[in-house]
């Protein structure tokens, strides 16, 4: 007698947010991207090389010397108070001016994300993002059920124009935009920088909408060219009710592994966040948040800014003039002024997905542009992530990608 | 007897996160059946590492390039080891799905009416210009596939023929050669064949992909697909499949393991021989251990089988 077979005996009991979490032929391609042998220009990985590690030992043995009771003990799930104060003078540096009790410290920004999409979103709720904007931040709107609208973007970054039209269409329907998420400086995946006068009338917007800005700030320390602009959250100082959310990470300023990200937000979504801290893990790591702040207590951590900046700017200005030199007629490329990223768009009929597939085969990997879309678009965009590898990989796998591309759209012609 | 097995795992093909998983799994049976494991990645330092460890066999958990064409196991006769699965004459003529649909042909097994075009043929033989051609001879909606690939990456279903120079670009990202292959509308199945002297096939699985084709994500994916074993044939359907696979295995000289994937016409009685795989998937949701236990046998027993005569001289 023929049987069904069954795999997960509790296939019943699931949710129905485990529906986003599934397998993809991408992901699998890019799992190879681990291999020393494939030229990775996925994942943007930062250089933790370039830290002085010598000095993270000493961090390390003076903290287990002088304060192991406290350091492997629970601590208090808003952070640990000495680090917040180092936060904020990480922060002022780029014109925030904001006192500890305004910081929750997060596991990594990816779980300030989280627990900000907890608490602002229901199933079906609209939020806003740039198209193309970060998987991570899609990914956790998505696992809310947040419908997401994805406002296109251009050298300057979210187009206000569009994003005032939606606000208003959604407005006129009688639904209110749970938030407005951006990465402002080198956003990932663009690379593309938000101009002042845009980052004013969103936060225009923001206020006349009665809406919150979430304003994702990895990379803003790490311009390599340009001047600075200030943050939204500087931007929004007028009158007592704030509405940016301003949200930020150790991951580039020291490393991925510590886990540390920060929320500063208006006192009563903080209090949510904290909660949300506790009810999920209790505290961030106390043995992480105590070498942070001894890292950020030695004046050195800046010289180790500049050290990660020189080294991305040369591999970006490697990546972009290969690119310059190799890349054929009808691809176009963003030149970011800092961060991590180039976005690279195709003749239209190139499927960057197919693309991998050649590519990872000859042993170079990138991020095809769909991932960062909510709605499928994309499909002739890919993400350069040039912080991972060194120059003469960066050029090699450019000329092997322009090689396949090459050999591409003569495939595509040979069609017409 | 305790023996030193080598699984051999990951690789270099796309396929490599499937093999990681299968690898693993046939690890933990060997362990539970007290052998030794070596678990060995299988990159340029493979030779090196095969050489550097007293090895009494090579489980060969590797899927597609290099693990399914016949190279490991050409390494493997040279260094002289013992490994799971058929030899490398079998892996070369099963890997690349033109000529095993020759063979097919040549012995007379059905499989479906197809054409394969060659990447330097479109870009400078203008063969786009055979399209017309070949769509007349095959008819729609056809089946574009590159030659040499596995786990369904870089198939698609066309249905109109717009839509036929985006499938045959995304075929031939995978494989040089694309093929273009009539689509035949009936039950897909897969027989896994096991045995060294006497193959004998395991209970048929049938697959029912809850899209329109057991594509990527529908093998991966855990609920994406139904799976019915044994398939829902009658006695004498199954014996029509049962009786084609072993003609299959016997055709490319498999001997040991292999599983063979048709779509059956329960219309005209027809099984359509798609392919023959020499290295099966061993993960959770992999159509030989789905199989297996059917049968009757523990994964572990379906490993011991396998390990066992692989050891035979």
């Amino acid at each position: 007698m023929s049987k069904k077979v069954t795999f997960d005996y509790w296939n019943h009991l699931y949710s129905n947010r485990t529906e986003y979490m599934f397998s993809s032929e991408i992901r699998d391609l890019l799992a190879l991207s681990a291999r020393p042998d494939i030229i990775s220009f996925s994942g943007g990985l930062p250089e933790v090389r370039a830290l002085n590690f010598q000095r993270l030992e000493r961090y390390v043995k003076r903290i287990i010397k002088t304060d192991s009771d406290m350091s492997l003990q629970y601590s208090g799930s808003d952070g640990f108070y000495p680090l917040k104060t180092k936060l904020t003078e990480v922060m002022k540096l780029e014109g925030i001016d904001e006192v500890e009790e305004d910081i929750a410290i997060t596991t990594g920004g990816q779980q300030a994300l989280d627990l900000l999409s907890k608490v602002f979103i229901n199933p079906g709720d609209v939020v806003i993002t740039e198209a193309p904007s970060y998987t991570g931040a899609l990914n956790s709107f998505k696992s809310y059920e947040a419908k997401i609208e994805g406002i296109e973007i251009d050298s300057n970054g979210m187009k206000t124009s569009i994003l005032e039209k939606k606000l208003d269409e959604l407005s006129k329907k009688g639904i209110q935009t749970k938030f407005i998420y951006l990465v402002p400086n080198f956003s990932n995946p663009s690379g593309v920088t938000l101009s002042l006068k845009r980052r004013k009338e969103i936060l225009e917007l923001a206020k006349k909408y009665n809406t919150v800005i979430l304003e994702d700030n990895p990379y803003g320390m790490l311009r390599f060219e340009g001047k600075p602009i200030p943050t939204i959250k500087e931007l929004d100082i007028k009158g007592d009710k704030h509405n940016v959310i301003y949200l930020s990470t150790l991951s580039k300023l020291l490393a991925p592994g510590f886990r540390i990200g920060w929320v500063v937000a208006p006192h009563p979504i903080l209090e949510k966040i904290v909660l949300g801290v506790q009810s999920t893990i209790l505290c961030v790591s106390t043995f992480s948040q105590r070498i942070a702040y001894e890292y950020f207590s030695d004046p050195v951590w800046q010289e180790n800014i500049d050290k990660f900046k020189s080294i991305y700017s040369t591999r970006r200005n490697t990546m972009l003039k290969t690119l310059e030199s190799n890349f054929p007629k009808g691809c176009s490329w963003s030149r970011p002024e800092g961060g991590f990223f180039i976005w690279l768009k195709f003749p239209k009929y190139l499927n960057t997905k197919e693309l991998l597939a050649d590519a990872v085969r000859n042993k170079v990997a990138f991020v095809p542009g769909s991932g960062f879309y909510a709605n499928g678009r994309g499909i002739n965009e890919a993400r350069l992530a040039y912080c991972t590898e060194e120059t003469g990989r960066i050029e090699k796998g450019i000329k092997i990608l322009a090689g396949l591309v090459k050999e591409k759209i003569k495939l595509y012609k040979s069609f017409k | 007897m305790k023996k030193n097995i080598a699984v051999l795992m990951g690789g270099r093909s796309l396929e490599r996160e499937f093999s990681i998983k299968s690898g693993q799994r046939i690890s933990n049976a060997l362990r539970k059946l007290g052998h030794n494991v070596i678990k060995m990645d299988v990159n340029e330092s493979i030779v090196e590492n095969l050489n550097s460890e007293k090895i009494d066999l090579a489980y060969i958990a590797l899927h597609g390039k290099d693990g399914e064409d016949g190279t490991i196991q050409e390494i493997l006769e040279v260094l002289g080891i013992p490994y799971t699965g058929p030899g490398v004459y079998p892996n070369v003529l099963s890997f690349d799905k033109i000529i095993s649909k020759q063979i097919f042909i040549s012995k007379e097994i059905p499989t479906p009416p197809f054409y394969f075009l060659n990447t330097s043929s479109f870009r400078e033989l203008g063969s786009s210009k055979l399209l017309p051609f070949i769509i007349e001879k095959i008819g729609l909606p056809m089946v574009v596939k590159p030659s040499a690939q596995g786990s369904a990456l870089g198939i698609r279903i066309v249905n109109d023929k717009e839509s036929l120079p985006e499938a045959i670009i995304y075929a031939l990202s995978y494989s040089k050669k694309v093929i273009l292959e009539k689509f035949i509308n009936g039950v897909e199945l897969a027989v896994s064949i096991i045995g060294k002297n006497k193959p004998r096939t395991l209970p048929t699985v049938e697959i029912v992909p809850k899209k329109k084709f057991f594509d990527f994500e529908s093998r991966s994916g855990v609920g994406e697909t139904d799976y019915f074993v044994p398939a829902r044939l009658s006695p004498e359907e199954n014996k029509i499949v049962e009786q084609t696979a072993i003609k299959v295995n016997n055709a490319l000289k498999c001997n040991r393991l292999s599983r063979v994937d048709m779509i059956f016409d329960k219309k005209e009685k027809i099984p359509y021989v798609l392919e023959l795989n020499t290295s099966p998937g061993m993960t959770d949701t992999s159509l030989l251990p789905m199989s297996a236990e059917e049968a009757g046998m523990s994964f572990e027993e379906l490993v011991d089988e396998i390990i066992g005569m692989s050891l035979e001289k």
